[in-house]
């Protein structure tokens, strides 16, 4: 039986983050199709400038895709719009005390099918990528990149591009068009370092991309909108936060430690576009922290206060999705913590009289300055940062095939974890799902063995 | 490994440079960095432009996993294994960390963490629109504040204007030895001495010139080719496995070629800027050919070798170049858009070998293989 499956249909707010994730395709047909709405790609949490303009779309690519959803997910999507994520939530809940056999089965496997559909079509991507002619030295994000571009390019208007330190990404975006030339493609120069007036350049740049979105907008940027849009945005990472650092450390879960981790696993993939929907996004998110909280209140999860906790990062360019479960097998529960880790999670500094502009570049620069970072040292302080925070009672570095960025500063990040933090931190090298897990679980079987 | 003779007299160059109060300032060797400033404060500008073997890949696994550039190993190795014949990397005082990649932030990042050289930085814009042209003006100030800060003196525009002339006049003198008609092998040979030893190598280059002008060969069994991509570094034998399989280098459109040398500005230009930085940012913006920058990096890169082969053609009653673009295993920026380079060139009828490499000796075989494969099937 799935962990995740178990728990999660007790969250409505978790489900409905799931269905919208992968059974978004239909949704985004309509935007596009008769709403004439136009549907923006973006990857990382750069999505926020899309929704200064109401009639633009930011999604993650690989959201436009048919995913292998069942049935009854399907069923429970429709049924949903009728009467509500909770109560199709409360009914499911119900249904599974039953203890009905046939049914339980089937509600397991719904949210089984979830995450397998997900992580087989991220594989598709990473083969389609491969078939392109990306090479099979890049990593396992860019290879999926390309591949969801070049299935779903043609749905979109234009592509956001933020140039960051990752040259990978950097080159990635400039061969986008050689994919797709009729994508208008939108270029971010965010200055590597915060010096001199290089904040007015960037908002200056800013401002230029903005041009470029209302030009295909149709309509005149407001700052109203923008504002409210990042005041919606920061009240999410307000509420992921809440569930990383206030759920994430407590003694006591409100589901088991592998379904949170899904969970989290959930909130990164989805945080890239907020499912397309922020402020649906954003209730979403809240009622998750609220749910969460309500259970623990009640009793009802699990007392984890005997359980490491393992944060597993850099994750977001790719990870074995089983770590967790193993994990939680050999009596630890994982974090994944990554946007935090590249400081995404940092409020964009906006007020009632600021210009959103410029908050947003001071936003991007705290990005590229401390969490980024413009070399490894700066990185491996915010890892550091990020594992205090969650009283991390160990490291396991995920590296990256081919990530010359961010995963491959490993060497460093143990001599800082053994100097300033005393915990014991492993490394794990990934190159696609599902292609490692025996060599996986022998060496978390070691590492937990160091811990318990 | 580099000839001895070569290493020694490397390093007494460098020593007496050293002696003279003059401090050695190191950088992956992209084509960006404004040495003209090091040169007129005082400081050596030394390129790290050494290719890699075996142990020195393996030396840098401490520090970065192996899937990290081939040449960033290598380099890092240099500093890691302490090779007598690379002796005068001890006399290193900065390195400078620039993101011409990441993998040369991570790298020049390494070198200066651990092997107790002192840091120096240099961070560039990956645009090239006003902004990013502001951009590089604020960098270029930082790094001047830097060195004045070192040398505790102020860099004066003259001596500045000076360094970028006696720089100028060497790729000058680089662009008349690109027009020999000689074996490749040789002039990039002559190159990479000039880029490593920079402006007192030019009387040493005049007589290069003067003394092959006479002796200009031209072999008509050897098939011509373009090499783009990745640079040929000092004691790697890939240019001497081309000609072996019966090719000839005629351009090398790379860092060590006409990265460098295509830099040159015109009398008419440098006598009318009167601020030295601004030739320098000028410099950056016509650097549109350089592999750092996005968006049209690929197809500034693809019209400049069509119109070489046009311009190629006209001069051998229509024969066409091949194009061997030289990819260092892990290199993201070549490798990235390797696949739509080949493509877009094909469309043109120019032929194109993508050689993935890294420095292992294990490779030779192959990249022979491939590399006559690719000549043979030349028209």
């Amino acid at each position: 039986m799935s962990l995740y499956a178990d728990e999660i249909i007790r969250f409505s707010s978790v489900l409905k983050m799931s269905y919208n994730l992968i059974a978004g395709r239909e949704e985004l047909k309509r935007m596009k199709t008769r709403e004439k709405k136009h549907l923006i790609s973006v990857a990382l949490p750069f999505s926020d400038l899309v929704y200064g303009f109401p009639n633009l779309v930011p999604v993650f690519p690989i959201r436009m895709h048919v995913f292998k959803i069942s049935k009854y997910l399907s069923l429970m999507g429709s049924s949903a719009s009728l009467f509500g994520w909770d109560n199709i939530s409360k009914f499911l809940g119900y249904v599974k005390n039953m203890g009905i056999k046939e049914i339980n089965k089937i509600i397991d496997q719904i949210i089984d099918d979830v995450i397998q559909t997900l992580n087989e079509k991220y594989n598709e991507m990473f083969d389609i990528g491969v078939e392109r002619g990306i090479s099979s030295d890049f990593c396992f994000a860019l290879k999926t990149l390309v591949g969801m571009y070049v299935t779903k390019s043609k749905n979109v208007s234009a592509n956001i591009n933020y140039s960051i330190r990752c040259s990978a990404w950097n080159k990635y975006l400039e061969s986008l068009k050689a994919i797709n030339s009729n994508v208008k493609q939108i270029w971010l120069d965010i200055p590597p370092r915060n010096i001199g007036n290089a904040l007015e350049l960037l908002t200056d740049n800013l401002s230029d991309v903005i041009n470029q979105l209302e030009n295909l907008s149709g309509n005149s940027y407001n700052q109203s909108t923008m504002r409210e849009h990042f005041r919606i945005s920061n009240q999410i990472r307000e509420d992921y936060k809440a569930i990383l650092y206030e759920i994430g450390t407590s003694d006591f879960y409100p589901c088991n430690p592998a379904t949170f981790s899904e969970i989290l696993a959930l909130l990164s993939v989805s945080f890239q576009d907020y499912n397309s929907n922020a402020k649906r996004y954003a209730e979403n998110i809240h009622q998750m922290v609220n749910e969460m909280k309500e259970r623990i209140r009640k009793g009802i999860g699990m007392d984890v206060s005997k359980m490491p906790i393992i944060m597993i990062t850099p994750m977001f360019g790719g990870w074995e999705p089983q770590t967790h479960e193993i994990i939680y097998e050999l009596g630890g529960r994982a974090i994944y913590a990554d946007w935090d880790v590249l400081r995404a999670l940092d409020d964009i500094p906006i007020s009632n009289n600021s210009d959103p502009i410029k908050a947003y570049a001071k936003f991007l620069f705290n990005i590229t300055e401390n969490g980024v970072g413009c070399d490894n040292n700066v990185l491996t302080s915010s890892y550091i940062r990020v594992a205090e925070k969650l009283n991390a009672d160990g490291i396991i570095f995920n590296q990256l095939f081919g990530c010359h960025s961010i995963s491959n500063c490993y060497s460093m990040l143990k001599e800082k974890t053994r100097k300033n933090l005393d915990i014991p931190a492993i490394a794990l090298t990934f190159n696609r799902i599902g292609e490692n897990i025996e060599q996986v679980k022998t060496r978390l079987g070691a590492f937990m063995e160091m811990l318990n | 490994m580099i000839e001895p003779d070569f290493s020694s007299e490397f390093f007494e160059f460098l020593k007496g440079k050293k002696e003279n109060g003059v401090k050695v300032v190191a950088f992956i060797a992209h084509d960006n960095i404004p040495e003209e400033m090091l040169d007129a404060s005082g400081f050596f500008p030394l390129r790290m432009m050494f290719a890699g073997n075996d142990e020195l890949m393996d030396a840098s696994h401490d520090y970065l996993p192996p899937s990290t550039c081939a040449f960033t190993q290598s380099c890092i190795g240099l500093f890691s294994t302490k090779y007598p014949q690379y002796r005068f990397l001890e006399l290193i005082d900065y390195f400078i960390v620039s993101n011409h990649c990441v993998s040369d932030i991570c790298g020049s990042e390494i070198i200066s963490k651990y092997f107790n050289v002192l840091r120096m930085n240099f961070y560039l814009p990956y645009t090239k629109n006003k902004n990013s042209l502001k951009y590089f003006k604020l960098e270029l100030m930082d790094f001047k504040n830097q060195l004045e800060k070192i040398k505790n003196e102020k860099i004066k525009d003259d001596n500045l204007i000076e360094s970028i002339r006696k720089y100028n006049n060497l790729k000058k003198k680089l662009l008349e030895l690109n027009e020999l008609r000689i074996l490749g092998s040789k002039k990039v040979r002559i190159m990479q001495k000039a880029l490593l030893y920079g402006p007192s190598f030019y009387n040493e280059l005049s007589q290069f010139i003067e003394n092959n002008k006479d002796n200009q060969e031209i072999n008509t069994s050897k098939k011509n080719v373009i090499l783009t991509g990745c640079s040929v570094f000092i004691n790697d034998n890939l240019i001497d496995i081309i000609e072996e399989g019966g090719g000839n280098i005629v351009f090398f459109d790379t860092w060590i070629g006409s990265h460098y040398y295509s830099q040159v500005f015109e009398e008419k230009f440098l006598n009318s800027i009167q601020n030295p930085y601004e030739i320098l940012i000028e410099r950056f913006k016509r650097n549109i050919l350089s592999d750092h920058s996005v968006p049209n990096f690929l197809e500034n890169k693809i019209s400049q070798i069509i119109e070489l082969n046009n311009n190629f053609k006209k001069k051998t009653n229509g024969k066409s170049l091949g194009v061997i673009n030289h990819i260092i295993k892990f290199c993201d920026h070549f490798s990235m858009l390797s696949t739509y380079f080949k493509e877009n060139l094909q469309k043109y009828g120019i032929q194109v070998l993508n050689l993935e490499r890294d420095y292992s000796r294990a490779n030779k075989g192959q990249l022979s293989t491939r590399i006559e494969a690719f000549l043979e099937m030349m028209a």
